[in-house]
């Protein structure tokens, strides 16, 4: 039976989702330098047509377990497209095939079936219909530690837990000592794990896990572990297994993980599969679904709700929006564009250096700061009585690329008085075209010179 | 350096995972079986050692605590029946000593019924997350009823000595019946994991069913002869399992050999069938224990 699902996934059946994506993909350098070795194009993993059904009340599902125990134990149990009460699709036909040291990221909010997906992956539960077939040793890095115990020193759990992993004791000897070195844990080796700090335990449930040598390793939001310095030694560690032939399926909601790993992404969507395709295209989807949310959100311009003058520390926040170059009101600014972000303020009283600090941030790449500009690190400080005014910043030509972000408005006296401030206010960048390769958008004219001409001329 | 050479040298095992009834592929199936059996010793010996040595670590008395239920057993037992409030017929060793040595047996097989229910919800958060041969978690908690019985052997050890019990050569064959009767307390109790992961009445039921059956099994009174109870205790399947390691260990005359391999052979085919619905039924139950 296995032999014949040898060549299962035809790779121009139409269920493929591969089979009409080009091959080349800017993001995926490396598989250039793999183009001629036959080994590289080795299916791994492949999944056919694969749903799983869930049931939203404990008490029925646990009934439901019962009665498929039961359909199973009499041999009846076949793929079944039926719902039952109560219960929907968790994943609803989803295919895709991996190959030998290739990154697939996953990617959808929370409860669209990613964990799931891994979960038949890893064998832990049986899909209701379709099929799952792999070659090799699957690693789940789902739970780190998992079977650590407390009571039990970091050496000992090491040996508990990657014999969990499916590790025999001379391959646990012989791996032993890079994975105290990689953990970071040093003499602490010998103490009981109750007394690591939780970066310290997760460290070593990391090391452990990336330590059985799998031939796909399935990474469920696990990156995030530890400080930077060691998910940098993590991503490290993945690329030379990448490197090394491993295969993986990467779940995570940090894209620039994804987008520097995968090669290929999966975009699901409440059990469905959405698209597949590039890393980079599915992120895109993605982030613009994600936006599409977002968006309704927050309309400009936002008016802030009123202070007593109890509350008011001098000047308050009133409203805050976008302006074009026309000086007209606009909801989305646009990559490239000329834009003020203005903030209309109400100021109680004298303030001598009235200041505005902007910052915009964007949570798809770990909420990192993207701009931050402040008049009063500009030298220009405003002394005002009170009254009301427009606080703006205006950018000649607005640098973000198209895309989601956050942004939060400061008003100072100098630069370290706050007088208020509003934070995490979502807004949209459009941009004409895609332009969303790179950091930033840089405003630029294209040329060509005929030198002989103007060498004429001179 | 584990380079891309490690993947082409060796032979990759292929794993298909289908909705369909694997009971249909018995032969796949028996071979999967005895594979992840074999597979699942040397995890089992490492949950093992996990788990007694987190145990006695967290202990200032340790072994003293597997001594102590069969002694006070046999403490107010004996006072009892000195005391006349207990009618208790003639018994082939000592009173004392008969109390202890069969509240031992009767021990490791409530152990051996109530583990593999206690072991598997133990292990769920683990067993929800990695996929590991479930027959570890079985053979570890196995493993601990024999480190168990191991514990009480001294202290029937000690008791045969101080009551100068006389032993047979038969006692060599004890362990025989004393796995047997291991098998039928496992064969329960697998059958029962399962389903007991998923509903939590298992748990409290089997409490409540081990403390009666306790008084249909010969243990704190010699097998009665006659009478509608002495049927009951008869066709009780610890019984002569029960009776016969006791027999075994010291006279040396199995008084009922046929009921002794009827029972045997219950608690081996039981034991075969359990391992199969619990192989088959796990997977469904890890799908209902975690979301």
């Amino acid at each position: 039976m296995i032999e014949r699902l040898t060549n299962y996934p035809v790779p121009n059946s139409p269920s493929n989702p591969w089979s009409d994506l080009p091959s080349d993909s800017s993001s995926d350098s490396s598989s250039d330098s793999r183009l001629g070795q036959p080994e590289s194009s080795e299916i791994v993993l492949s999944v056919q047509g694969v749903s799983k059904k869930f049931c939203r009340s404990l008490k029925r599902s646990l009934f439901y377990g019962i009665q498929d125990i039961a359909t199973e134990l009499v041999g009846m149990r076949q793929p079944n497209p039926q719902l039952r009460y109560n219960e929907f699709w968790a994943l609803k036909d989803v295919s895709f095939t991996l190959r030998r040291g290739e990154a697939l990221g996953l990617v959808g909010a929370n409860g669209s079936g990613k964990t799931t997906l891994l979960r038949i992956i890893s064998g832990l539960i049986r899909p209701d219909t379709g099929s799952i077939w792999l070659k090799g040793r699957v690693a789940p890095l789902i739970a780190l530690g998992a079977g650590f115990s407390p009571i039990l020193t970091g050496r000992e759990n090491i040996y508990a837990n990657m014999s969990i992993l499916g590790l025999s004791k001379s391959e646990i000897d012989a791996r032993f000592e890079q994975v105290v070195e990689f953990a970071e844990i040093g003499d602490a080796i010998d103490a009981p794990v109750q007394s690591y700090s939780s970066g310290m335990a997760a460290r070593l449930g990391f090391a452990c896990a990336i330590h059985t040598d799998p031939d796909i390793l399935l990474i469920d939001e696990v990156l995030a572990v530890g400080d930077a310095k060691f998910r940098s030694k993590c991503e490290r560690k993945l690329a030379e297994l990448l490197q090394n032939g491993t295969s993986f399926v990467l779940v995570s909601h940090f894209f620039q993980g994804i987008l520097n790993t995968c090669h290929q992404g999966i975009y699901l969507s409440k059990g469905n599969l959405v698209a597949a395709g590039s890393a980079r295209e599915i992120m895109d989807l993605y982030e613009q679904d994600l936006f599409s949310i977002k968006r309704q959100a927050t309309r400009f311009p936002l008016a802030l709700p009123a202070k007593t003058a109890t509350e008011s520390t001098g000047a308050d926040l009133a409203s805050i929006y976008f302006k074009d170059a026309e000086a007209e009101l606009i909801e989305t600014p646009v990559s490239g564009e000329p834009l003020s972000i203005c903030a209309r303020c109400l100021v109680r009283r004298p303030i001598q250096a009235a200041s505005l600090f902007v910052a915009i941030y964007q949570p798809a790449k770990d909420n990192s700061l993207v701009l931050h500009l402040s008049s009063a690190y500009d030298q220009e400080t405003f002394a005002v009585e009170a009254g009301e005014y427009e606080l703006r910043v205006d950018l000649p030509c607005l640098g973000l690329l198209p895309g989601s972000y956050t942004l939060s408005v400061y008003v100072k006296d100098g630069s370290l008085y706050m007088l208020d401030a509003h934070e995490s206010i979502p807004f949209t960048v459009n941009g004409s075209d895609k332009l969303n390769r790179g950091q930033y958008y840089q405003p630029r004219q294209w040329q060509i010179s005929n030198l002989q001409i103007s060498s004429l001329e001179e | 350096m584990t380079g891309r050479n490690r993947h082409l040298n060796r032979d990759l095992p292929e794993t298909l995972y289908t909705p369909e009834s694997r009971i249909r592929h018995p032969k796949q199936l028996w071979r999967d079986m005895k594979r992840d059996l074999l597979a699942s010793r040397e995890l089992a010996w490492r949950l093992l050692v996990r788990d007694l040595s987190s145990q006695y670590r967290q202990s200032l008395l340790g072994v003293f605590w597997a001594f102590v239920p069969p002694i006070v057993a046999a403490v107010g037992l004996t006072l009892a029946n000195n005391a006349d409030i207990l009618n208790i017929g003639e018994t082939d060793l000592p009173y004392p000593a008969y109390v202890m040595f069969s509240m031992a047996l009767w021990q490791t097989f409530v152990e051996s019924l109530m583990g593999p229910v206690q072991a598997v919800i133990a292990a769920k958060p683990m067993l929800a997350r990695i996929n590991f041969p479930r027959e570890a978690i079985i053979l570890s908690q196995l493993g601990q009823v024999g480190f168990n019985f191991g514990v009480k052997l001294i202290l029937i050890t000690v008791m045969f000595l101080w009551f100068r019990i006389p032993v047979t050569w038969t006692v060599l064959l004890a362990p025989v019946a004393l796995i047997h009767l291991i098998a039928l307390g496992t064969a329960i109790g697998l059958l029962l994991a399962p389903l007991g992961t998923l509903y939590e009445d298992v748990t409290r039921g089997l409490t409540l069913v081990t403390s009666a059956w306790l008084f249909f099994t010969p243990v704190i009174y010699p097998p009665p002869q006659s009478g509608l109870f002495a049927l009951l205790v008869q066709w009780n399947p610890v019984t002569p399992l029960l009776v016969t390691v006791r027999e075994l260990a010291t006279t040396g005359v199995v008084s009922s050999p046929v009921h002794f391999w009827l029972a045997s052979l219950l608690a081996m085919g039981g034991l075969l069938v359990s391992w199969l619905i619990y192989r088959i039924a796990m997977p469904f139950v890890i799908e209902r224990i975690s979301a």
